[in-house]
């Protein structure tokens, strides 16, 4: 029987995720005109809500479901294995990870009336004139680009870098906010906000100084590791696809599958595909052991998948030949998808260059 | 049982007694890449074996350490921590297992024994010219002559045979069965008459491998491990305890600190900022698919011990980090390449060039195009992966 991938944290979770990011993946495609597609994201953003998803993460007392960072991985991976175009390791673990201490928020975060963008603090072009900045007079400036947005989103949490560290929820309709709306490679929602003199009122201000910087910080490595599970997850699945499309496409009176230079290229797709399994596993399973995030395995771990993930991805284009080239199959959506994850959460050199300069401290 | 285990405090005494009795020369050979010999081996596993560790991989019975396989995977891994040289395995993790599941009494007595003290010295008589990775191909004949074998044939790649006392030898007993079917293993020991051993020279400068001709070389019956033409199985039963090989990651991921030491000592000056850099880089690349082997691997040793199956895991280790392994090599070569490759053999010299501080290095790169190559080939284990894959 050809490759079934093992989910990376199996059970009803990761079944319920996995099917309906099919639907929605499958729903998407037949859908034309980009205010359908927004209507059909919006609708079933609304939908996990209402099954509980974005409740997963924040505790019982807040009316969530006080889940472990294994029940994000069971809906991260099977969101990832679905192709679920929908931002979940933000929405499921960042934001409620950095909104945990503002009870008067889960509410509205849990039931999905709060569709929150998250804005990191890398998120600026240009370090000098675009960074966000708080003016004394408490007003906002700043631009940042290629940010993941939910369907009509409601507010925006920005994290504030630099000299003085702060975390913002700004109202998404505050005066002096505007956006320019993207599809991404992997098809999905993104904007370019820009700040011209918001008035940053008191009460927009979560928080402020190191702690939140670190807790920011922290809250990016728990992104980039959910972005892990979700992209192992669909290269997996991905996997399993192409070796099925392999198996029946016939060329010559052959089917593709019986060419060796085909077999080999997709046994290399599986090893790195297990290496990076390898990887995220282990990452998964230091954060769940200790306080805070492992940023070392977590770094490790997002590295892989820029090098494994995007040989996968590639790989599996190449396979399908012209087919690959198209957005008719969910196999090639989900090969995009991978190649997006690269850049979410800080891309392979971001992550690089954070492990090198700790090696030459170490020194 | 193994729940009673405390794999900290084991893992604690196995390093305290590697940095404390591992003679520093020893450590140093490994350290610097020069080559392991029996010379170097031979003190080593006579400490190991007085200290009761000579076999970690054998039951108690026969002299072994009855230690489990995590176990087993701590000692391995902290001996690659320290520089320790790995044990040398023909002996110990070839035929020693094969003899105490098939040999006779008598072969127990007469050859565990030695294996475990070290007095002993073996290699391997598989591969021939005309066989291998397709090794049921072999043709060196064994015909019986009463209570003897006359054997006549070829052996290639015979690594360590000049230092070695014994081979352990797959010959073929009969023509008539199926290829696999008639096939011996035979202990020969390489003082008989008849024996020729010539050196393989090798692109690494190193002298590992011999061609080993047997002419008309008489070997007593009473040598035969098991059954004539029981030779495959014992052999695919020695290849089936080397699937886990792949799971110790540890002697790659010393090799990727020591390289990383090397970047900083040879180009630590401005002029070479710019080149470790992008060495580095390359290296931390390596050292993210070491680490995911190394995860791999746990599950591997965690899958054998719940008795679960393998399945892909073992060809997913060999092909991974052999490959990995070889990138560790490439910035190696990368750092002194320059310098050193083009003084690589002195004219007026049979080895490599000995004036040369880290020559080592690129003999080191040379050896390391081995590893896709032996164990079964890359292309080997893709075969295998893609055929599970597809489900034919």
């Amino acid at each position: 029987m050809p490759f079934t991938a093992t989910p990376i944290v199996a059970g009803d979770a990761f079944d319920q995720a996995s099917r309906i990011g099919e639907e929605v993946d499958r729903q998407l495609a037949l859908i034309d005109d980009p205010a359908g597609q927004h209507a059909c994201l919006r609708r079933h953003w609304d939908s996990l809500a209402s099954l509980g998803w974005l409740a997963v993460a924040m505790p019982e007392e807040a009316g969530g479901a006080g889940g472990t960072l294994s029940d994000l991985a069971a809906l991260a991976g099977g969101a990832g294995r679905g192709g679920l175009p929908l931002p979940i390791a933000s929405a499921c673990g960042v934001i409620p990870y950095l909104l945990a201490d503002q009870p008067a928020l889960l509410p509205g975060l849990a039931e999905g009336q709060h569709r929150i963008v998250f804005i990191p603090a890398e998120a600026a072009v240009d370090d000098t004139t675009d960074v966000p900045r708080l003016a004394p007079d408490g007003s906002l400036t700043g631009a940042v680009v290629g940010i993941e947005t939910p369907p009509d989103p409601t507010h925006l949490l920005l994290v504030l870098a630099g000299a003085e560290p702060a975390l913002l929820l700004l109202p998404a309709d505050a005066p002096g906010i505007s956006a320019r709306h993207y599809l991404r490679i992997d098809g999905r929602p993104s904007a370019d906000w820009r700040f011209t003199g918001v008035a940053v009122e008191p009460g927009w201000i979560l928080g402020r100084g190191e702690a939140v910087a670190r807790r920011a910080a922290e809250a990016r490595d728990l992104g980039a590791l959910l972005t892990c599970v979700e992209a192992v997850s669909a290269a997996g699945a991905l996997l399993e696809q192409t070796i099925d499309y392999l198996l029946n496409r016939m060329q010559f009176g052959v089917a593709l599958a019986s060419h060796q230079a085909l077999r080999h290229r997709v046994a290399e797709m599986y090893v790195e595909y297990e290496n990076l399994r390898g990887l995220v596993l282990q990452a998964l399973r230091a954060a769940g052991a200790g306080d805070g995030m492992p940023w070392r395995e977590i770094a490790f771990a997002k590295l892989r998948l820029g090098e494994a993930g995007r040989f996968i991805a590639q790989s599996a284009i190449q396979c399908h030949g012209g087919m690959g080239m198209t957005e008719a199959l969910p196999a090639i959506r989900l090969a995009r998808r991978i190649m997006m994850a690269e850049f979410e959460f800080g891309d392979r050199t971001f992550h690089a260059q954070r492990l090198l300069e700790a090696g030459r401290r170490a020194a | 049982m193994s729940a009673a285990i405390d794999y900290e405090a084991f893992r604690t005494e196995v390093r305290a007694f590697a940095e404390t009795r591992c003679p520093p020369e020893i450590r140093a050979v490994v350290a610097t890449y020069r080559k392991l010999s029996r010379k170097v081996w031979y003190p080593w596993q006579r400490i190991l074996f007085e200290h009761g560790w000579g076999a970690p991989g054998w039951p108690k019975q026969y002299g072994g350490t009855g230690w489990d396989l995590k176990q087993r995977h701590i000692f391995d891994e902290v001996m690659a921590e320290c520089d320790c040289p790995p044990q040398y395995h023909h002996g110990l993790r070839h035929i020693g297992p094969v003899i105490i599941e098939y040999g006779s009494e008598e072969q127990k007595g007469r050859f565990l024994p030695g294996i475990l003290s070290g007095e002993d010295w073996w290699c391997q008589g598989y591969s021939e010219p005309g066989a291998g990775s397709d090794l049921a191909s072999l043709r060196t004949a064994a015909r019986r002559e009463g209570d003897e074998y006359v054997v006549e044939g070829q052996k290639t790649w015979t690594s360590h045979a000049h230092e070695a006392d014994w081979m352990y030898t797959l010959v073929r007993t009969s023509k008539e069965a199926k290829k696999q079917q008639g096939i011996s293993l035979l202990l020969i020991p390489l003082n008989a008459p008849g024996i020729t051993i010539r050196p393989i020279r090798t692109i690494d400068g190193w002298h590992h491998v011999n061609e080993v001709f047997l002419d008309q070389v008489r070997v007593p019956v009473a040598n035969r491990v098991g059954e004539e033409g029981g030779g495959w199985t014992y052999g695919k039963f020695l290849l089936e305890r080397e699937r886990l090989g792949g799971a110790n990651v540890a002697p790659a991921l010393r090799n990727l600190q020591r390289t990383r030491e090397l970047l900083a000592r040879e180009l630590g000056g401005e002029r070479h900022r710019l080149k470790r850099a992008m060495l580095e880089e390359r290296l931390l690349l390596a050292e993210a698919e070491l680490r995911g082997a190394q995860a791999l691997g746990q599950e591997a040793i965690a899958a054998v011990m719940e008795g679960r199956p393998l399945g892909l895991l073992p060809s997913v280790l060999k092909l991974g980090t052999s490959v990995t392994f070889q990138h560790v090599a490439e910035v190696a070569l990368d750092a002194v390449g320059e310098r050193l490759a083009p003084r690589f053999r002195p004219t007026d010299a049979a080895g490599p060039n000995a004036e040369a501080p880290g020559i080592e290095w690129v003999q080191n790169y040379m050896y390391s195009r081995v590893r896709t190559i032996y164990g079964g080939s890359s292309e080997v284990q893709k075969n295998v992966i893609a055929k599970q894959l597809f489900g034919s």
